[in-house]
């Protein structure tokens, strides 16, 4: 089912892009050459402090920020050249996006709100209640499905997130500080979640957040400062707890920014 | 510093006081254009034409004046909280930084201050155009010339504008300090972030009670094409009138609180449709809001059924009279003698113990001769000019058409009434006529060789009744002359004073049968009788009729202006001094048309104030619903814009959920107006054939200019919102 590059091309390749705001005379590089890559099955983490540049790289790749140069390559085509009909329809083919607040629709239920990245791409419904189906059983949410939102914990809730942004199987799951406005016990769940989503499922996850916690669950973590890449943690076949003390150093190393997260 | 808060904040804000701006701005311009109408039908020349107009117009406008107050206030108040719920948060920040609630207060009511009074200067100059032009609408209206075309202002209608704003402006004032005064700052703070609970109803019970509104409807349809309007006020009638109008407002509120659970329910039904696109999303956004706002639907749709209702009904009422005048004035100048009756004479007499009163009532015995009679008039009393009436010194030709009652001296049933003649044909008694005196008294009765004359008069070939022949003459509407064409058609039977009579026509003469001049059809039924039968059957004198023409050397300004002089009316007596008649209407052609200009004008006039205010009102609620709906519903358009749903789609799915917010009271208030309007008709025909058609144009006009283009800019404003919506990075 997944849309994989036949070219063998990585799913995602991000080649020195640059993002300027403001006026010429007035400049904020929030980006300065940052390049990547992301393989299959691959679970990144970026890290970095509050206006380090973190959630522009996201907003960047996710196509919802512009750059202002550089590419952005996902599966070889450059979506950063996009019109915006084809814009839309990158983003709901080859994206899936779990945001801080789960950013559910209130008026939908559960079963709607997993079912209309689908409805949206015209999948015939007949698929689209099996697939909503399956993925809420994956994640433990099949009995809420009739529920509103606001009926859900927020654990669920981003439960809910995570298994619309999985329903369609798409090339990179976005995760936007997923975590941060779960209890600890919701974020652990959710977060393993995510590591099944990756492990079981060989979804490719893209994670910002600014938590060592959250971040000791990815197999690499991009550190961002001032718009750079300041370094790259890959965790190998450490434990997690190994791995969660390495990024701790690292976060000490940057200057205690993020620390307090935990 | 709390002026220049406020300042920054209307501009700010600009967007959201938009709709409030204009709203109030239109109100205002309605206003001024609409209580200028006393000057403007002046300048039209309307008061020269006919005296007294403007100042009918003036004080009925002045009335419902009140009434639009009332409306507009109404709608500011709305309009006022829909962007109070968007500030709150700001007005709560204000208290956090330490201003007091009397401070915040006064920047709100300086708020509203600039906005009303911008409000004020805007409309007040769209008004002033408005006003202007207004007056070659109003000379169409009442066909007139405009003599002497000035710009005008008129300090009374300005004085009145600005006290009915000042007034709305103090009730927005109470409740937006209300506001302030009561809430928790807290509350105020999280107003933004805190999501609207929305109460979800379960589908079934929604769909069961849209089902149970529609049945009411229906029930109450059914009451009403069946029953009738209480025309006469009887009291059962006005029970089951009063039970039916309660059952379509209860039916109405009832399906408007199920609509959105039974649209969901419906279109969840069909699998293909409901899980495609952003149709779920569609529906359940309407869902949401209908659940919020099914009241105020509700009221909507019965205020559109009302205006459709009333503007459609006076401007069919102006044109039959427009159609009808033409018929209903066959001569220059007619007068008409109201004799008493043998039970009138009666009771008048007794009365006159206890009244002071020296006159005595006698029944005539026979008919009195007008033009002789009317010279007891005295034309300009008390001056120097006093003269009797003496229509010889105008008249050309003339003709006195004498008719009697049906019911004979001695007796208590008429020879031939109404109800008999439905009967003979199997036909059920007309609309509006059931328990009327038209029933029971029976039908006017004039002998043939009157009636020849008064063909002979109009320049018509006479009739030839025979022995036993009969005719029957009606100038009313087709609901009374569908009974008489079908008693003449199939050649009906009738025993009257003991002799078997058969029609000598087989329709009813409409042309022939007008015996005064009048707006509408008068004559609702004159059997001519052979004059030997009408002898015998010793029938009391019921109406004397002069129609006349003016003389070729008398002109028509003429002749008006001699009939038109103030005069004393004189007592009609015979030999013995007795009381046998009473003077009844008297009309010249000229009169009568411009009676029913000014009364078209009128009633136009009217008509589309009353629609034109009261669609402008439900259509700027229907605007502030939506846009505050779209406001609310900001988040989620961007979140679907995040799942990568294209902007033009969102659109859609907004033009969708719009669409129905519009259409669908407006089409509940036209079955509505559809089934009263049935009703409407045919008791209005019987005053001469109402058509709709021709009014139906300037109407649907009417709604269309005010109704669409409200729905126009909501959809448009709303478009914007959306767009903005999505462009605005997801908020970390």
């Amino acid at each position: 089912m997944k849309t994989a590059g036949a070219n063998g091309a990585p799913v995602l390749e991000v080649r020195h892009i640059e993002k300027v705001y403001g006026t010429r005379n007035n400049a904020t590089h929030a980006l300065r050459d940052v390049s990547f890559t992301v393989e299959e099955g691959d679970f990144i983490g970026i890290m970095g402090a509050s206006g380090s540049g973190k959630s522009t790289l996201l907003n960047c790749i996710s196509t919802i920020d512009a750059v202002t140069s550089g590419t952005v390559l996902v599966h070889g085509t450059d979506v950063t050249r996009l019109k915006a009909k084809k814009l839309a329809r990158f983003r709901r083919e080859q994206l899936g996006f779990i945001f801080q607040d789960s950013n559910l629709l209130d008026t939908l239920t559960v079963r709607e709100n997993i079912a209309l990245p689908l409805t949206i791409s015209r999948v015939p419904a007949h698929d689209v209640l099996i697939r909503v189906e399956e993925v809420a059983r994956r994640l433990g949410i099949a009995e809420t499905l009739e529920k509103y939102p606001y009926q859900l914990s927020g654990g669920q809730q981003q439960r809910v997130a995570a298994a619309r942004a999985l329903v369609t199987d798409p090339a990179i799951i976005m995760a936007d500080e997923p975590t941060g406005a779960l209890d600890s016990k919701n974020a652990r769940l959710l977060l393993e979640s995510l590591e099944t989503m990756n492990e079981r499922y060989r979804a490719t996850v893209l994670m910002v957040t600014h938590d060592s916690f959250a971040a000791s669950y990815t197999h690499r973590v991009l550190f961002i400062r001032d718009g750079r890449i300041f370094t790259e943690l890959r965790r190998g076949d450490a434990p997690r707890q190994a791995f969660f003390e390495r990024i701790m150093e690292v976060v000490a190393m940057m200057g205690g920014d993020g620390s307090d997260a935990l | 510093m709390l002026c220049k808060i406020a300042w920054g904040n209307v501009r700010r804000a600009g967007k959201d006081y938009l709709i409030y701006l204009l709203t109030l701005t239109l109100a205002v311009t309605v206003f001024y254009a609409f209580n200028t109408i006393s000057i403007q039908v002046d300048l039209a020349g309307v008061s020269e034409q006919n005296s007294g107009m403007g100042d009918l117009l003036g004080g009925v406008i002045s009335g419902l004046t009140v009434f639009l107050a009332v409306v507009m206030g109404f709608l500011m108040v709305y309009a006022n909280n829909f962007i109070m719920k968007r500030r709150k948060k700001e007005f709560g920040l204000y208290q956090v930084l330490g201003m007091s609630r009397g401070q915040v207060a006064r920047i709100m009511t300086l708020e509203t201050l600039f906005v009303s009074l911008a409000a004020l200067v805007l409309g007040i100059i769209c008004g002033l155009a408005l006003s202007q032009v207004m007056v070659f609408f109003t000379a169409s209206i009442f066909k007139t010339q405009i003599a002497d075309f000035h710009f005008f202002f008129s300090l009374e209608a300005f004085c009145t504008t600005v006290g009915c704003l000042a007034a709305i402006f103090v009730v927005t004032l109470i409740f937006n300090l209300r506001v302030v005064a009561r809430a928790k700052v807290i509350d105020l703070m999280g107003a933004g972030r805190k999501n609207e609970i929305i109460r979800v109803r379960n589908p079934w019970l929604s769909a069961a009670i849209f089902i149970a509104g529609i049945a009411a409807i229906g029930v109450a349809y059914v009451r009403l094409l069946d029953q009738g309007l209480p025309y006469d006020g009887q009291p059962e009638g006005m029970r089951d009138f009063l039970i039916t109008t309660v059952t379509v407002v209860v039916g109405t509120i009832l399906m408007f609180y199920g609509l959105s659970g039974f649209l969901l329910k419906a279109l969840q039904g069909v699998r293909g449709l409901y899980w495609r696109g952003l149709n779920m999303v569609t529906m359940r956004q309407l869902a949401a809001k209908v659940n919020t706002v099914s009241m105020s639907m509700a009221v909507i749709a019965m205020i559109l059924f009302l205006a459709i209702t009333s503007v459609t009904t006076g401007m069919s009422l102006a044109d039959t009279m427009n159609n009808t005048v033409e018929r209903g004035t066959p001569v220059d100048y007619t007068r008409c003698l109201v004799y008493w009756g043998p039970r009138s004479v009666a009771e008048m007499n007794s009365r006159k113990a206890y009244a002071e009163d020296d006159v005595v009532y006698a029944v005539a015995t026979g008919p009195v001769d007008m033009m002789a009679a009317g010279k007891n008039d005295i034309m300009n009393p008390d001056t120097p000019e006093a003269k009797p009436f003496d229509l010889a010194s105008i008249a050309g030709s003339y003709v006195q058409v004498d008719a009697f009652d049906s019911t004979p001296r001695d007796g208590d049933h008429p020879v031939v009434s109404l109800g008999d003649l439905c009967e003979a044909v199997d036909m059920p008694l007309p609309a509006g006529t059931e328990n009327s005196d038209m029933t029971t008294l029976g039908l006017m009765v004039i002998d043939e060789s009157t009636y020849n004359k008064y063909l002979r008069f109009r320049g018509m070939e006479p009739i030839e009744l025979g022995e036993n022949g009969y005719t029957i003459t009606s100038d009313m509407g087709a609901t009374v002359n569908d009974v008489y064409n079908k008693v003449l058609g199939e050649g009906i039977k009738l025993e009257i004073g003991g002799r078997a009579l058969t029609p000598v026509q087989d329709r009813v003469p409409e042309d022939a049968s007008t015996f005064q001049n009048a707006m509408m059809g008068m004559n609702s039924g004159t059997i001519v009788l052979p004059d030997d039968l009408v002898a015998s059957l010793n029938l009391p004198l019921y109406y004397s009729y002069l129609m006349l023409n003016y003389a070729d050397g008398v002109s028509v300004e003429e002749g008006d202006a001699y009939v038109a002089a103030p005069r004393t009316y004189s007592d009609v007596l015979n030999e013995a001094g007795e009381s046998i008649a009473g003077w009844g209407t008297e009309a010249s052609r000229t009169v009568t048309y411009e009676s029913v200009d000014s009364m078209n004008g009128l009633i136009s006039y009217l008509a589309i104030y009353i629609g034109f205010v009261l669609v402008l009102a439900c259509a700027a609620i229907l605007t502030i619903q939506q846009l505050s709906g779209v406001a609310e519903a900001g988040a989620n358009y961007r979140i679907l814009s995040e799942l990568g749903t294209a902007t033009d789609q969102i659109a859609h799915s907004v033009l969708a959920q719009q669409t129905i917010f519009f259409l669908f009271p407006l089409v509940v208030g036209i079955a509505h107006a559809m089934v009263a309007l049935k009703v409407i008709i045919e008791l209005v025909a019987l005053f001469g054939g109402m058509s709709i058609g021709g009014t139906v144009g300037l109407t649907t006009l009417i709604f269309v200019v005010a109704y669409g283009g409200y729905f126009c800019v909501t959809y448009l404003m709303s478009r914007g919102m959306v767009h903005e919506a999505t462009l605005a990075r997801h908020a970390a």
